[in-house]
């Protein structure tokens, strides 16, 4: 009883007298209340009147209050599902499910190319990206930036709201000011009215544009795309006449020579090139013979990595590479310089193999090289009889840029005061126009800009308007994929920021009212009459029958004549520009799993860096984070150096991307600036380049230091010679053989067995699975600090190996998540069993039990145990708890994890399967890794099943185990990877 | 000792403790132990905050210097039970004069080097999951573990020791009360010989409990050293796998004890006027064991090298070699210089017998020790079986601070010890003057 409570006597026949006039049970809770004493009815009046006035509140009352009040706790509960109608895909289309995800088809563009996705929705929160089997740029796998879309639309940096002149503003503002725009245009006929977008395949939004470009016929579209291939565009249009696009059928071809392409990172293709290619080279599907790919590069890439032989050479020199290929096959091309044996011996076996394999050979040329390059693929590649099966043409998917001015030309309007109005729908071009070409200082001619963007980036904060864009997994929209597959995009949510897309701002221009669903609609309405077709092609992600087909192509040999004779061999360096291998053109900035995603060749994470060859280091004594000073002509720029094995001897290698001023808190001010060595003539390579020590350092946080296997076998490579003479090559050389002894008895067979199966010979090294895992299992991001200490927390890594001389050795990659062993050494050595065996193999963590000894990682072999050695998992963002995925803990400071084998998704499956009363089905489980494989290299499954894809992975004859002689037993094989040289050339790589 | 009396020893003695005035220096000692310690206990607190990345671990190197500092530290505490303990059993009477520091040294040791382990862990408020309560889960410690088994072996070795140094003080705290110049110190004396009267039955139980305590301590130290070696055998990791870890880390242990002993007892014999009891034949006698005992570490150093070339494991051959060649090699050599160059130095009777030698012998091999535990630990984590994992270890300034302030709260115990209580066990003195003067005893 409270203090101050007046003491009442309790009047004990009082109430008896209440309790036996009442009808029914009554509740009380005093005894005060009990005798309904006056005194204390008028006390707690006086004392806690709220409660006086609940004690009046009879039970309907007190219900209709309740109700009334989680309903308004309800309206101001966040996401609400969108207004328009979305179907949903794959499981429980007539509702949600509470608790269940939903699967949503969509598509996610890069650099404006479709890749469709499916969209794991929980309870209105977009949560997971995986593939859409359907889709043909995706075929069930994505690239690391489909994974990382889901944490960009939670960014919590990203633009809120509308800015004019720095203030904040509303929609009907903007409307206003667009009225006042549209005027202005009228009277000249838009005139002064510029444009501004990167590469268009969306239908819609080409529709859009174009009615803008009508209405206002003196208006210009411009097209800027920092990553885009014009050298591509103008070798179609010389060898074609026509800007074609280019579609290759890795899957057709026996021999295959890239000139510095790297299509297995291909923005819009290449998670469907991977798969090509990988399916080449699959011994046991594959009984033929397996391809063989040549790689001339200057820069180590994912294709580069996976070559049988690989030249490194400058991008000059590949050039004339491409001239006595050339030469070679009969065409009169000019050719400078002395012949060197090496490169003769290696190009003509090459040639002896592309003429062998007339028609099912494919010489690929990449963006680095001139257009006449392209044109001369293109040339040799029809002399080969490829055009029509390894490469065929279509139409253009892109909104012909040949119709649209460049960046150069805007630029040179705006200083000449000729805009009035530009409009900058997406693009940054204040940060990644090349910097010579001044676009922040023509920015100042222009009265009006107007930006729209996902953050207020550079431009944003120099535009006069800044409209926040609706994310791709928050509006309507559609896109063409590599092959011209067009699908939509459909919101998984509502714009959480009051964002609309491209297509609805110029719906606006155009008086519309906007709506992207309706845009979206009435651009489909021809293709899709119906509810059912458009609703079918939301559910399948795609939009039937609309791949290009290829369509025949007359290769003119007239561009011959105007390539220009072959420069002087120079000695000077050239530096070369490529997007950043895990955060892009730089609009990924602020994307925290991408900055410390470790970039494939390098194990770098957060910056970019000048990479160098280790000849070249040793010329100017350089080490790895000595910064140098990068001069080309009166630009200058100061990068920390990483010496690069593989890298060409003359050419230095500095990745765009980084550098930004405007990204938001993770990306500013992290790494160096590449566009502001950038021009618009050169925009891959740029000779005359050279560098100076400053004597200063940066550090550079690496997430591996070795890169030599120390002849350890853990990594098991043969060539598919070896293979075919013995099959059992991977376990040739086990020290012990077979499974040795343990004094511990087995563990009794549980209901199921899982285990995984990872084909280092499939495995390109993108690392999509480490950032599939990411996004699953809720693993936090730590910072460049935490990871210079060696403390990231990828479960799933993907190790880098080098092998042979550094300035051209073969590369391997190795992905490494939980072995799962049978005997694990983890479980031992911890006090408190907080990490134990479940009866279906699976060596479980228990988050809440560990106290965080770190035991069972220091005895770990395989160290894929990682620690919160702080608090790193960040509870405080509320925008980046919506995108966890709910049934993974979030794991606080001093707790051990590591792999589960994403025993949420089995947990998932059991569940099903209990309720059918059947077994879970093989496939039924994908792990995160395994699903977004580009290249199917990760199996997983039950191995008691001798059916299982697993147990039939392991079943091959180059299944091992990584240190098998420690007798840990472990559920997750590799199968060796195996090369194909190409016996004219031997065992040398180059 | 031939002109000592029951009288003179007491009087000497409890002159230190009731009457000396302790000057400038003992003052400064403190100062700087006191300072150290509120070191410890900022760090102490900053880790509670934070967790444990304040300090430079990392994966692999998820051990480092509080493994270290605590594996030193409990090394240290052997000394002090071998000697009252083993050397008592062994009626070795020439220990009465240093086996009472000894074996507060052991305690202060032993209670620094717990703190360790306890703060090592990720969550260190779950400390007590280690010990097998019912709890409400029916979880029950995993009994293969070391770990829990060295959970164990601390507890009950710190147990021992402090048990062992209290009862074989009653009979000294109680002189002091007996002669304590004011109401004051006669009663804090007092209330810490529990009623110790002198009698003839006392002191025949007191006699019984000391053989039963020495019966009991000795076979903790074995057994406490052996299991914090299996902390590291039980793992798979080159380096670490081996069954010759426990004799090693016993005779390492003992190593860095008299170690211990000699650099407290060599300044503290001469501060406090010790001479006449902590005789030079002391010393010599603690710097023979000492040499004894590091060339049983020494053996072992070439037995783990010799193992490792001859069985041709290649991750054993690895991780040797990258001991001995690889960054971290400093330490190697250096643990070899202060172990196992340094010590030869004693067998030099004239050596041996110049005290200055001998205390900077004895502060090398403690150094030397802390090195080596720092190699093993973390040469054999930073570069294991995959190479792709290899990571350096790099201390912080918390690794460092949490170092010193170990040490800063071990000489502040030791220092208030020697000025609070009696540092020379005046009892078992006395049992030597009749043998000596020829009294009945």
């Amino acid at each position: 009883m409270s203090p101050l409570m007046p003491s009442l006597p309790f009047d004990l026949e009082a109430a008896r007298a209440h309790l036996a006039a009442a009808r029914g049970p009554v509740f009380w809770r005093s005894l005060e209340e009990l005798a309904d004493n006056a005194g204390f009815v008028h006390w707690l009046r006086q004392q806690q009147p709220q409660l006086a006035q609940a004690l009046s509140l009879d039970r309907r009352g007190f219900l209709q209050f309740m109700a009334a009040s989680l309903a308004l706790a309800g309206l101001s509960a966040c996401g609400h599902p969108p207004q328009d109608q979305i179907v949903p895909y794959v499981q429980a289309p007539e509702g949600q499910i509470d608790g269940l995800p939903r699967f949503f088809a969509t598509t996610l563009m890069r650099e404006g190319y479709a890749r469709g996705v499916l969209v794991e929705n929980r309870m209105g929160r977009p949560t997971k990206i995986e593939g859409n089997p359907l889709h043909p740029a995706s075929l069930g796998a994505t690239d690391i930036f489909a994974q990382a879309a889901v944490l960009q639309l939670w960014d919590p940096d990203r633009s809120q709201t509308l800015m004019n002149r720095g203030v904040t503003s509303t929609w009907d503002a903007f409307a206003a000011a667009v009225v006042q725009a549209t005027e202005r245009h009228a009277r000249d006929g838009g005139a002064r009215l510029r444009i501004l977008t990167g590469a268009i395949t969306s239908p819609t939004l080409s529709a859009q544009l174009g009615a803008v470009l009508e209405k206002f016929p003196g208006a210009t579209w411009h097209v800027h795309e920092p990553l885009g291939n014009a050298n591509a565009h103008a070798g179609a249009r010389l060898a074609l006449g026509v800007p074609l696009a280019t579609r290759l059928r890795l899957d057709r071809a026996k021999t295959i020579l890239s000139l510095d392409a790297d299509f297995l990172s291909d923005p819009a293709a290449g998670v469907r090139y991977a798969r090509d290619y990988a399916a080449t080279r699959a011994p046991e599907s594959n009984q033929g013979t397996p391809s063989r790919l040549y790689v001339v590069e200057s820069t180590p890439s994912l294709t580069g990595g996976m070559a049988d032989h690989r030249l490194a050479l400058e991008a000059a020199r590949i050039e004339r590479f491409a001239r006595l290929l050339a030469r070679e096959l009969g065409i009169n091309l000019e050719v400078s310089g002395a012949e060197d044996a090496q490169h003769q011996r290696w190009l003509n076996a090459v040639l002896t193999e592309l003429k062998a394999n007339r028609g099912a050979s494919l010489i690929v040329v990449g963006a680095s090289q001139p257009a006449w390059v392209h044109a001369l693929g293109h040339l040799l590649n029809d002399a080969l009889g490829n055009v029509g099966t390894t490469i065929e043409y279509t139409d253009p998917v892109e909104r012909n840029a040949a119709q649209a001015g460049t960046l150069s030309e805007l630029v040179g309007a705006m200083q000449a005061g000729r805009v009035d109005t530009l409009w900058i729908l997406d693009p940054n071009p204040v940060y990644d126009a090349p910097a010579s070409l001044r676009f922040d200082e023509g920015l100042t001619h222009v009265p009006h800009v107007i930006h729209l963007g996902l953050y207020r980036d550079e431009t944003g904060m120099r535009a006069e308007w800044h409209l926040p864009m609706a994310h791709q997994l928050e509006s309507w929209s559609d896109a063409r994929a590599y092959d011209g597959t067009a699908s939509i995009a459909q919101p998984l949510i509502a714009p959480l920021y009051d964002g609309r897309s491209a297509a609805e701002v110029l719906a606006m221009v155009l008086g519309q009212t906007p709506q992207g669903r309706v845009l979206v609609r009435k651009q489909w309405q021809d293709q899709l009459p119906d509810e059912s077709s458009w609703n079918a092609a939301l559910q399948q992600g795609l939009i039937p029958n609309t791949s290009l087909p290829p369509r025949t192509a007359m290769v003119s040999t007239a561009f011959l004549t105007q390539i220009k004779p072959p420069p002087p061999a120079a000695a000077a360096l050239e530096l070369l520009f490529r997007a950043d291998p895990t955060i892009g053109d730089g609009s990924w900035a602020n994307n925290g799993w991408l900055q410390e995603l470790p970039k494939p060749m390098t194990q770098l994470t957060w910056d970019n860096a000048a990479l160098v060859s280790p000849a070249l280091a040793a010329q100017h004594q350089l080490n790895n984070g000595d910064v140098i000073e990068l001069r080309l002509a009166e630009r200058v720029v100061q990068a920390p150096v990483w010496i690069m094995p593989g890298q060409a001897a003359r050419s230095v290698t500095l990745h765009l991307g980084y550098g930004r001023r405007q990204a938001g808190r993770i990306g500013d001010g992290r790494g160096v600036d590449a566009y502001r060595l950038r021009t618009p003539a050169n925009p891959w390579v740029e000779s005359g380049l050279q560098i100076r020590r400053t004597g200063a350092r940066a550090e550079l946080a690496s997430t591996q230091h070795h890169f030599n296997l120390e002849g350890r076998d853990l990594l098991r490579v043969g060539t598919w010679e070896e293979y075919r003479s013995n099959p059992h090559f991977a376990t040739a050389t086990d020290p012990y053989p077979g499974t040795p002894p343990s004094l511990y008895a087995n563990r009794p067979p549980g209901e199921y067995a899982w285990g995984m199966s990872i084909d280092l010979n499939a495995c390109i090294g993108c690392k999509a699975c480490t950032i599939a895992c990411q996004s699953e299992n809720n693993i936090p991001v730590v910072g460049k600090d935490q990871v210079q200490r060696g403390r990231e927390m990828h479960w799933i890594r993907v190790d880098r190996y080098y092998e042979g001389d550094a300035a051209n050795p073969r590369a391997y990659s190795q992905p490494v998540p939980c072995m799962m062993c049978e005997h694990a050494p983890c479980e031992v050595v911890c006090p408190v069993e907080a990490t134990v065996h479940d009866a279906e193999g699976l060596n479980l963590q228990v988050y809440n039990r560990c106290v965080g000894t770190r035991f069972c990682s220091n005895n770990c072999p395989y160290k894929v145990r990682r620690f919160n050695f702080l608090q790193y998992a960040d509870d405080t963002t509320d925008t980046l708890k919506a995108q966890r995925n709910p049934e993974v803990s979030v794991r606080r400071r001093g707790v051990m994890e590591k792999c589960t084998y994403c025993i949420q998704r089995i947990q998932t499956a059991h569940i099903e399967a209990d309720k059918q009363d059947r077994r879970i089905r093989d496939g039924e489980v994908l792990t995160a890794c395994q699903a977004a494989c580009p290249t199917q290299a990760i199996r997983f499954g039950d191995l008691s099943d001798a059916g299982s894809a697993v147990a039939q992975a392991k079943a091959s004859k180059r299944d091992y185990v990584m240190l098998g002689e420690l007798n840990t037993r472990p559920r997750t094989s590799y199968l060796a990877r195996l090369r194909n040289p190409n016996p004219l050339l031997g065992e040398d790589p180059t | 000792m031939s002109e000592q009396t029951y009288q003179s020893i007491s009087d000497a003695i409890c002159h230190i403790t009731l009457h000396r005035r302790f000057g400038p220096y003992w003052r400064a000692a403190l100062l700087i132990a006191a300072a150290l310690t509120l070191l410890l206990a900022c760090g102490v607190v900053w880790l509670l905050h934070k967790g444990v990345g304040i300090w430079g671990l990392n994966v692999p190197v998820a051990w480092a210097f509080a493994i270290a500092n605590y594996v030193w530290w409990i090394g240290i505490g052997m000394g002090g039970t071998f000697i009252s303990g083993a050397l008592y059993l062994a009626r070795k009477d020439w220990r009465n004069s240093i086996n009472r520091y000894a074996e507060a040294m052991t305690v202060f040791a032993v209670s620094v080097s717990g703190i360790f382990p306890v703060l090592h862990l990720g969550r260190p408020w779950f400390f007590y999951w280690l010990f097998p309560y019912p709890d409400v889960m029916n979880v029950w410690p995993q009994w293969r573990s070391s770990l829990e088994w060295d959970f164990f072996a601390i507890l009950a070795y710190l147990t021992v020791s402090i048990l062992y140094w209290y009862v074989g003080m009653l009979p000294d705290l109680a002189t002091l009360r007996d002669r304590a110049p004011t109401l004051g110190k006669a009663r804090f004396y007092g209330l810490l010989a529990l009623g110790w009267r002198g009698a003839a039955t006392q002191w025949q139980r007191f006699e019984t409990v000391s053989l039963l305590l020495a019966g009991l301590a000795v076979p903790l130290v074995f057994s406490v050293h052996s299991m914090v070696a299996l902390d590291f055998s039980e793992a798979v990791l080159p380096g670490w796998h081996s069954t010759l870890f426990p004799p090693f880390f016993v005779a390492g242990a003992l190593f860095s004890g008299f170690a211990m002993v000699l650099v407290l007892g060599i300044p503290m014999r001469r501060a406090l006027g010790l001479q006449q009891y902590i005789t030079a034949r002391h010393l010599e006698n603690l710097a023979k064991v000492l040499l004894a005992a590091g060339l049983v570490v020494d053996y072992s150093y070439a037995s783990e090298i010799f193992t490792a070339y001859y069985g041709m494991d290649p991750y054993e051959v690895a991780v040797t070699t990258h001991r001995m060649l690889g960054p971290h090699a400093w330490i190697f050599w250096g643990t070899i210089f202060c172990n196992v160059l340094s010590i030869q130095l004693l067998w030099s009777a004239r050596l041996r017998r110049n005290h200055a030698v001998l205390f900077a012998v004895a502060l090398l091999v403690l150094i030397g020790m802390w090195l080596e535990r720092f190699m093993l630990i973390v040469t054999t984590l930073y570069q294991d079986f995959t190479p792709s994992s290899w990571g350096m270890f790099y201390p912080t300034f918390w690794d460092l601070a949490f170092l010193a302030g170990s040490l800063g709260l071990f000489f502040l115990l030791f220092l208030l010890f020697v000025r609070l209580l009696p540092v020379v066990s005046m009892f078992e003195l006395r049992k030597l003057v009749p043998r000596a003067s020829g009294e009945p005893p």
